[in-house]
């Protein structure tokens, strides 16, 4: 199957892109949104990206096939891990869960057709209509494909030409879901663009902030920074800025039998996107006074993502990155030859050898001859952001107040946590979580999966994309 | 010294374990000698007697080492080759004092200059641990910086400048301390050093003792060295411009460069370093050496530079060696593959001579090269990895 080339980012490696071509694509998708797009209803656009999910799903489709052969080579994520990952979010994007969303976060399914409201605002004789921007500019970051391909999702709902930017490694799955759109309906093509061009180009994003009415970006607090800076004073920024996620286990989750039934769940979060997504675990805190200690669930953790990598292997990794954890694990596993010799009576430390730093527990345990996965436990409570690709950290707590005490440093920048608690618990932690300043809080074992309308960083993202109409009768 | 600083008793080199090392450090200043008297060409028997041996003192008076080669399940008895000595990770350093020497015997220390926030690495030293330091760094830089760079008639006219501070300047500093031994050593007289430490502890240029040395040398129609840090370079090439100067110097001038910015000064390509080299100093690119040092280490690697993508292969001297370990798998790679730089260096007596280190490195051979991290890298997700 070869791709026609539709997009800009369909052309051969090195194929040049200009400030104008980007321009006289952004005036093109404008064109025909008006003409095309623009007048369609919320229900045609949800049927055709029901449907082009659904179809995602079937092992035979032929963009589902070409993105399991060629991404794993062009986003380093393994095929297992790409596929369950895509199936997670196609599983999600059904009719009814897109109208939910609409109706979640704009009132009622029909606000982007015609005056309409719920129930309370006709009373008060209101209606309103909500309307896309005419071109949204999508800069999505990584190889991470899920964000990339619902930024196009909200952007084709809310019925904007949207020009999508990726980066060099990250095109190749977001082109074929947008190839997918093109197969069912080759208008929808004709109001979209993709572009790949490095981060920090300014000539090519200029052009293409002067044509957006509206800008969102994830990517780190610099990008972000910079982007604000460069954008003109049309255009409204939506930044989704790197944040990063834990889970946490109660103590009656750790029943010998339970306790292995989390680490599994625990072992699906750390696996998920290996671990480089936003709302994957950096570090799972245990409380201290269950069945199982934090530490035996730091070893049941282990075997579960040892088994984990036999069924779905974490891939290759580029040398940075192997190298971070291999640095990172010998730290840990210096740790633990000291704290293993405090106990060891056959080889005696003189006193006053180490620095005076506190005698924390510290475990390692790791794949051998590969830095495919890492569990470390620790005793040391404090919250060390992890160095990713299925590297975790088990630490102990009394309670959750005691671990948010601990994560104090990244408060404001906690995205999930996934919970391993009894409902009544998880009700009552929810609200603690909430006025911490957390933005989802899920069970563990989900965190990578959030339902299609989960509010990104606590925003309504279709909400935040709309310019309103009242009309008061 | 601050009882803080050196625990009472961080290593167990007892009195008989004193002498041993003496007789450990006669052996390899017999060694180092054969090794120059023969062109410096490696001899893998020699190098292996000297790790075995070193290893057994190591392992007996350096405790943090020797919990670390438990834990690896080694010991001197089931040492077979010099491949097989364990690799302290660098960052031991940072959380224990790494070495064999007691309290009451150590007369200084080296510490890495790090970037600020980060706890440095302190390398303890006694005297005959300095001679050992000594004993490998001046054989080897006279061979790289000196006999194989032109004749002796040159060298012996060369004017030295330094850019980095003095020994007393900057007690702590194990390059102040190597360039100031080597100038004391080869440097004819007029010769200079411009490197100041500042309250702070920030080094920096004394302009008017740098540009008084260049102006004196390009009178005098004498060749220049000049040995710094590539921060020092950059700080070089900011004095001159300010003073509006720049300079011609003859044939036979030539700069050493040790890696490494460490948040001093902006970050220059190597391309960049070598046009400024050019424009302020008037040395082409080939004129331009690279050391490859830790304050960690004994034993540096050099390599001199063909054209202006910088270092190429860094060689270490024959007593001491650098592996490329593949940081999935623990073992060496093979020839032309990228891993972690592990160097094991027979000079390192008093401390630890395997050293696990951080930096990327491609294997040449019995050599190295050293790889930058790559800026334009694109991240790979969204999660945040430093808070």
């Amino acid at each position: 199957m070869s791709l026609p080339e539709l997009f800009l980012a369909d052309r051969p490696a090195g194929a040049p892109t200009t400030p104008a071509l980007i321009r006289d694509a952004c005036i093109a998708i404008k064109r025909n949104r008006a003409q095309w797009l623009a007048p369609r209803r919320t229900q045609d656009l949800i049927e055709w990206i029901a449907y082009a999910a659904e179809r995602w799903r079937d092992p035979s489709n032929p963009f589902r096939r070409r993105a399991l052969e060629q991404g794993p080579a062009e986003t380093g994520f393994g095929r297992t891990t790409l596929e369950r990952g895509l199936d997670g979010l196609f599983v999600s994007l059904t009719a009814e869960a897109l109208g939910a969303w609409v109706a979640q976060d704009l009132g009622d399914v029909r606000r982007l057709d015609e005056f309409c409201g719920p129930m309370g605002e006709l009373r008060q004789g209101r209606l309103a209509l909500a309307r896309g921007p005419e071109l949204i500019l999508n800069i999505a970051a990584g190889t991470l494909p899920n964000p990339a391909i619902l930024s196009m999702v909200a952007s084709l709902l809310v019925r904007s030409a949207q020009l999508m930017k990726c980066s060099a490694r990250g095109s190749l799955i977001p082109r074929l879901f947008a190839h997918s759109l093109v197969d069912l309906e080759p208008k929808l093509g004709a109001c979209l663009e993709i572009a790949v061009w490095l981060g920090g180009s300014p000539e090519l994003e200029a052009a293409a902030f002067a044509e957006a009415e509206c800008v969102t970006v994830h990517g780190s607090d610099e990008t972000i920074a910079s982007i604000r800076s460069r954008l003109p004073g049309s255009a409204r920024l939506l930044a989704y800025g790197h944040r990063l996620s834990f889970g946490f286990v109660g103590a009656e989750m750790l029943s010998s039998f339970s306790a292995r039934k989390v680490a599994e769940k625990a072992a699906n979060d750390i696996a998920a996107w290996n671990q480089l997504g936003c709302l994957s675990p950096h570090v799972i805190y245990v409380e201290d006074t269950g069945a199982v200690s934090a530490e035996g669930f730091g070893e049941l953790l282990a075997s579960a993502l040892e088994a984990r990598e036999a069924a779905d292997p974490r891939g290759a990794l580029p040398a940075e990155s192997a190298s971070a954890i291999s640095g990172r694990r010998s730290l840990h596993e210096m740790r633990e030859a000291r704290s293993k010799v405090a106990h060891d009576e056959a080889v005696t430390a003189p006193r006053g050898v180490f620095f005076p730093v506190p005698d924390h527990g510290t475990r390692v345990w790791s794949s051998p001859e590969s830095t495919a996965w890492t569990v470390v436990y620790e005793a040391d409570p404090r919250f060390h952001a992890s160095c990713l690709n299925r590297f975790i950290t088990v630490k102990p707590c009394r309670d959750l107040r005691d671990a948010l005490r601990y994560s104090d440093n990244v408060r404001g920048k906690v995205s999930t946590v996934g919970l391993a608690l009894t409902e009544s618990r998880a009700a009552e932690a929810a609200l603690v979580l909430a006025n911490w300043g957390v933005t989802r809080i899920c069970p563990i074992g989900r965190m990578q999966e959030p339902p299609v309308s989960w509010r990104h960083d606590g925003r309504p993202s279709l909400g935040d994309l709309v310019t309103w109409t009242d009309f008061e009768t | 010294m601050p009882s803080s600083i050196i625990p009472s008793s961080p290593g167990e080199g007892t009195p008989g374990h004193q002498a041993r090392i003496s007789a450990y450090l006669e052996r390899l200043r017999t060694c180092i000698g054969q090794w120059v008297a023969e062109g410096f060409a490696p001899d893998d028997a020699r190098f292996e007697r000297l790790v075995l041996e070193l290893f057994a003192l190591q392992y007996e008076a350096n405790p943090v080492y020797r919990f670390w080669c438990v834990s690896r399940r080694i010991d001197p008895s089931s040492l077979r080759s010099w491949r097989e000595v364990p690799g302290l990770p660098a960052a031991a350093f940072k959380e224990s004092p790494v070495t064999c020497l007691r309290g009451d015997g150590i007369t200084t220390w080296f510490q890495s200059s790090g970037t600020t926030g980060q706890t440095p690495s302190r390398h303890f030293h006694d005297s005959v641990s300095l001679q050992a330091y000594e004993a490998s760094f001046e054989p080897w830089f006279q061979h790289h910086a000196l006999d194989r760079w032109t004749d002796s008639a040159v060298n012996l006219r060369l004017s030295w400048i330094s850019l980095v501070p003095s020994r007393t300047n900057a007690p702590h500093s194990s390059l102040a301390y190597m360039i100031g031994r080597l100038m004391d050593r080869f440097a004819p007289s007029g010769s200079a050093t411009a490197g100041i430490a500042g309250a702070d502890g920030q080094w920096e240029l004394e302009s008017a003792v740098l540009i008084g040395a260049l102006e004196r040398a390009q009178a005098e129609k004498r060749p220049v060295f000049l040995l710094g840090t590539a921060f020092n370079v950059v700080h070089l090439m900011d004095a001159l411009e300010a003073a509006g100067k720049q300079f011609r110097l003859p044939a036979g001038s030539r700069v050493m460069e040790t890696g490494g910015y460490k948040g001093r000064s902006r970050v220059l390509t190597a391309a960049e370093l070598a046009q400024g080299i050019r424009k302020y100093l008037g040395i082409p690119a080939h004129d331009v050496l690279t050391e490859y040092g830790m304050s960690e280490l004994s034993s540096q690697a050099y390599s001199r530079w063909s054209d202006d993508t910088g270092a190429g292969v860094l060689q270490l001297p024959p007593w001491a060696r650098g592996m490329v370990i593949s940081p999935e798998t623990g073992r060496e790679v093979s020839d032309g593959e990228t891993g972690l730089l592990r160097l094991i260096d027979t000079a390192n007596v008093a401390s630890v001579l395997c050293l696990q280190t951080e930096d990327l490195a491609v294997r040449r051979g019995r050599d190295f090269q050293l790889l930058g991290r790559r800026p334009t890298a694109e991240a790979r997700g969204c999660s945040l990895m430093s808070v």
